[in-house]
């Protein structure tokens, strides 16, 4: 698309500042910082006990989660390609489904569901001791994983693996086994590998879930380290201890990252667009029923059954009296609902969609920039956000910002538009990629203005992609809590921040009604938004 | 000749859409048989269903004498003894030319050195033995024709399918088929059915030409049946150009071919078409438009008024 120079220029002037706030100035600051603050008490940081143990700690469950995340997410993706399973449809928004669920929640619901006094020691006698410590962290982090993977790996099938690929082996005499072996996996890699990189870096960055599950039982990680140091101490050795680590984080990383793209070249990116479902007898009737039992049981254990006992916690009148209606009780959630929380909800709200609205405008620029020069340093500039943990911005937001900022939405705000502008870029990116590339000069050539022709071509056929940016950046910033953590203050904490601090004081009944809302709010729109967007996922079968 | 391939009140359905109805086509040892079709007439559906891709709704299908499909059970594709040439070639990105043609032995239980030498064999044979090396990616269209087809060649089945093959098989590559095609005869026995659209590929090519139309074999027959004795309007189009002619003697089909210049009967010029090696001349009669080519450079104008005669034509059956 060609638009005129006086508006490329402004544009990408425009989106260059917005970068150098949100990306380049915080990781300027926060280097620049730890070089001045850090050359003195480096030593003794390293040296302390509590940081080896947290990288140690990071690394084994982001080692452990990528390990666990990975097949199950490959499973689940190669079991939902099978036409002929029935609730397939179903099954497919349900295993994403856990996404629309706050990461902290997902990890309070699993303590009490699993955890000692939890619903399955109420039901069955059975309580997972172990759900707060390496292990049960590791479970809860992959469990959040799993739709990640499974969306990567679904789209290298589409894209990669068409069905024609599976009927040509399956005609030159191979049985499925030997298909999936000699084919399916060998052209699945590159997004297996992109997946498990994707996997170890949001683990690595994850914060909520071990601060909710590891951290009361001592297993503290490198982000849940940083927010000890800023949120609970004043010292400056902590404030130093905090940077470090945020360096740390981002260098492994982008290591990590570095290392995946270099190994497999640019076999991370698909370039095709997804075949079409056609009817493929690729499997029994027994295979289809035992993959259905599957499913549901992965579905039960992992958000089920959780989700029901955060229901169950929250509306029964105190912990250790059983769940029954005669001890039901809107108490819990009458306590909650203060003026406090709806401040809260209120300002999560508004935060949301402030965000939201920001970001689909900065994403869309960014999308149309991305064949110039200029542009393309800005995608990569954006893209590197994807895998700055949320911890590193906080900090370098805190240090670059904090002095004007500090305790007000808008920090929050900044922060929330850095950590999402890739989120909000790629579906948008994606769609400009797929426009028909005459479009824009046809409405031009018909007499459109730049203005008109944007108006009346380019966005209606956008709209799709900048619906689905839109929602995606409102229920992540809705349910943001990493970076929300650390800036809050008097005055701008979001309802995530008020779930964690109330989680944090051990009220259960508090806590999980809190978790019911703040679920509710974010599951809501999202089914909302699925059902108005289902008329145009809708295909015709081949 | 014994029958390779049955397909016997074949049905599928997709959903609501039935896109094959009560087919019934019997394929013949050493046969090749074109399904000549218009697009959506089912061609496709019906390579797809006899490769096992499709579960059938009703009806059967007999491969060498053994029922491989019927509305309850589906004999997968890799237990059947077909070959597959597909539209797009189908063939694996991560594969080499070589690793693909090689891909049906190994399958087979061939071990992976003798299965690349006789996959290497079969490159030369269709002459891209130099491209063994190469991945889909850095292969044109035509190349990843010959890989495809050296896949199915290397695959020794009984029935060959082609679906639409997007680069057609040029004269070549069709004697190679065809040698490969009377060796795996001799052994066993084999035949091909070759969907297109191409009414001059069909006749061209096949032994004999199914006319597929809404998902029904319309008229069966040999190429040359086919072009001068079709059995209906719709019929004679798709196997080629034609006009009707109306006259006292009933509705008379008559192609091109069948006409020459100069003669007892008259019409008016209405188009001419210099195509290189003929001529094509519309014409106004009193019986109707006509179409008359001739092997030689336009000599007539628009409006001119000509003779011409009738070397023979064909009475149109009447319509049912």
């Amino acid at each position: 698309m060609r638009f005129g120079r006086a508006w490329v220029g402004a544009g990408l002037c425009l989106a260059l500042a917005s970068a150098a706030v949100l990306v380049v100035i915080p990781l300027a600051v926060l280097i620049k910082t730890s070089w001045v603050e850090g050359r003195g008490h480096l030593a003794d940081v390293i040296s302390s006990p509590g940081f080896g143990s947290a990288v140690a700690h990071s690394f084994e469950l982001s080692a452990a989660a990528t390990l666990l995340a990975v097949p199950v997410g490959v499973a689940i993706a190669l079991a939902l390609r099978d036409p002929r399973l029935p609730g397939r449809a179903f099954w497919r928004v349900a295993v994403i489904l856990p996404v629309l669920v706050p990461d902290f929640v997902l990890s309070y619901s699993w303590l009490m569901a699993y955890g000692r006094a939890g619903l399955t020691s109420e039901l069955f006698g059975f309580a997972w001791t172990h759900i707060q410590g390496p292990i049960g962290v590791s479970v809860i982090v992959a469990a959040n994983a799993v739709p990640l993977v499974y969306l990567i790996i679904a789209v290298g099938l589409a894209t990669r693996a068409e069905p024609i690929t599976e009927r040509a082996a399956r005609a030159s005499g191979a049985g499925p086994a030997t298909v999936l072996w000699t084919i399916m996996l060998p052209l699945l890699a590159p997004a297996i590998a992109t997946a498990a990189v994707l996997a170890f870096v949001l683990s690595m960055g994850a914060f909520a879930i071990p601060q909710v599950v590891g951290a009361p039982a001592g297993f503290g990680t490198i982000t849940t380290r940083i927010y000890a140091d800023l949120a609970l101490g004043s010292n400056p050795e902590g404030f130093v201890e905090a940077i470090m680590l945020a360096l740390l984080l981002v260098v492994v990383t982008l290591i990590v990252v570095t290392l995946a793209e270099t190994v497999l070249g640019g076999r991370l990116q698909t370039g095709r667009t997804a075949a079409r479902d056609t009817d493929w007898p690729t499997s029994s009737r027994i295979t289809r029923v035992i993959v259905t039992t599957a499913m549901a049981l992965y579905l039960m254990i992992t958000s089920g059954l959780p989700l029901l006992a955060l229901l169950s916690a929250a509306i029964t009148r105190a912990i250790g009296v059983p769940s029954t209606p005669d001890n039901w009780t809107t108490d819990n959630f009458l306590a909650v609902l203060t003026p406090r929380t709806g401040y809260a909800l209120g300002r999560s709200l508004l935060l949301a969609l402030a965000a939201a609205s920001v970001l689909i405008v900065l994403g869309s620029l960014a999308a149309a920039l991305g064949r110039i020069r200029g542009g393309r340093i800005l995608s990569v500039l954006i893209t590197l956000t994807l895998v700055l943990p949320g911890s590193t911005l906080a900090v370098g937001f805190l240090i670059g910002y904090g002095r004007w900022l500090a305790d007000t939405v808008v920090i929050i705000l900044i922060a929330y538009l850095a950590k999402l502008w890739a989120l909000a870029h790629r579906p948008m990116s994606a769609a400009v990629d797929r426009l028909p590339s005459a479009s824009l000069h046809a409405a031009r050539v018909s007499g459109a203005g730049l203005p008109t022709a944007l108006a009346t071509v380019v966005v209606p056929l956008l709209r799709p992609a900048l619906l689905a940016a839109w929602g995606l950046c409102f229920l992540t910033a809705l349910h943001e809590v990493t970076m929300s953590s650390l800036l809050y203050g008097p005055g701008s904490e979001t309802l995530a921040v008020v779930v964690l601090n109330s989680a944090e004081l051990g009220n259960v009944g508090a806590t999980a009604a809190l978790s019911v809302l703040v679920t509710a709010i974010v599951v809501l729109p999202g089914a909302a938004l699925w059902v108005l967007s289902r008329p145009t996922a809708h295909r015709p079968r081949a | 000749m014994s029958s390779l391939l049955e397909l016997r009140d074949l049905s599928i359905r997709y959903g609501s859409t039935q896109v094959l109805n009560s087919l019934n086509l019997t394929v013949r040892d050493g046969e090749i048989v074109a399904l000549l079709g218009p697009s959506g007439s089912g061609k496709s559906t019906l390579l797809n269903a006899v490769a096992g891709f499709l579960p059938i709704y009703s009806g059967e299908i007999l491969l060498a004498g053994r029922n491989v499909a019927t509305p309850r059970s589906t004999e997968p594709p890799e237990r059947r003894d077909i070959a597959f040439v597909f539209q797009d070639y189908g063939l694996w990105p991560h594969l080499t030319a070589l690793d693909t043609v090689a891909y049906p032995l190994r399958r087979r239980g061939v071990r992976l050195g003798p299965a690349r030498d006789q996959a290497r064999g079969i490159l030369e044979r269709l002459g891209i033995g130099a491209l063994a090396d190469r991945k889909p990616a850095q292969l044109s269209g035509g190349e990843q024709q010959r890989v495809g087809l050296a896949r199915a060649m290397a695959r020794e089945a009984a029935v060959y399918l082609f679906d639409e093959p997007t680069a057609h098989l040029d004269a070549s590559l069709r004697d190679v088929f065809l040698t490969e095609l009377a060796a795996r005869r001799r052994e066993s026995g084999a035949a091909a059915i070759y969907a297109t659209h191409d009414a001059a590929e069909a006749l061209g090519l096949a032994d004999r030409v199914a006319l597929l139309v809404a998902g029904q074999v319309i008229q069966d027959g040999s190429p040359q049946q086919l072009y001068s004795e079709p059995i209906s309007v719709e019929a004679a189009r798709l196997t080629g150009p034609a006009s009707l002619l109306c006259g006292i003697e009933g509705p008379l089909l008559v192609r091109p071919d069948w006409v020459r210049l100069g003669g007892d009967r008259t019409g008016v010029v209405v188009d001419v078409w210099f195509r290189g090696s003929y001529t094509d001349y519309v014409l106004r009669t009193a019986d109707g438009e006509l179409l008359l080519r001739t092997p030689a450079p336009p000599v007539h104008e628009r409006d001119e008024e000509v003779s011409w005669s009738l070397d023979r034509c064909w009475p149109m059956p009447e319509p049912r």
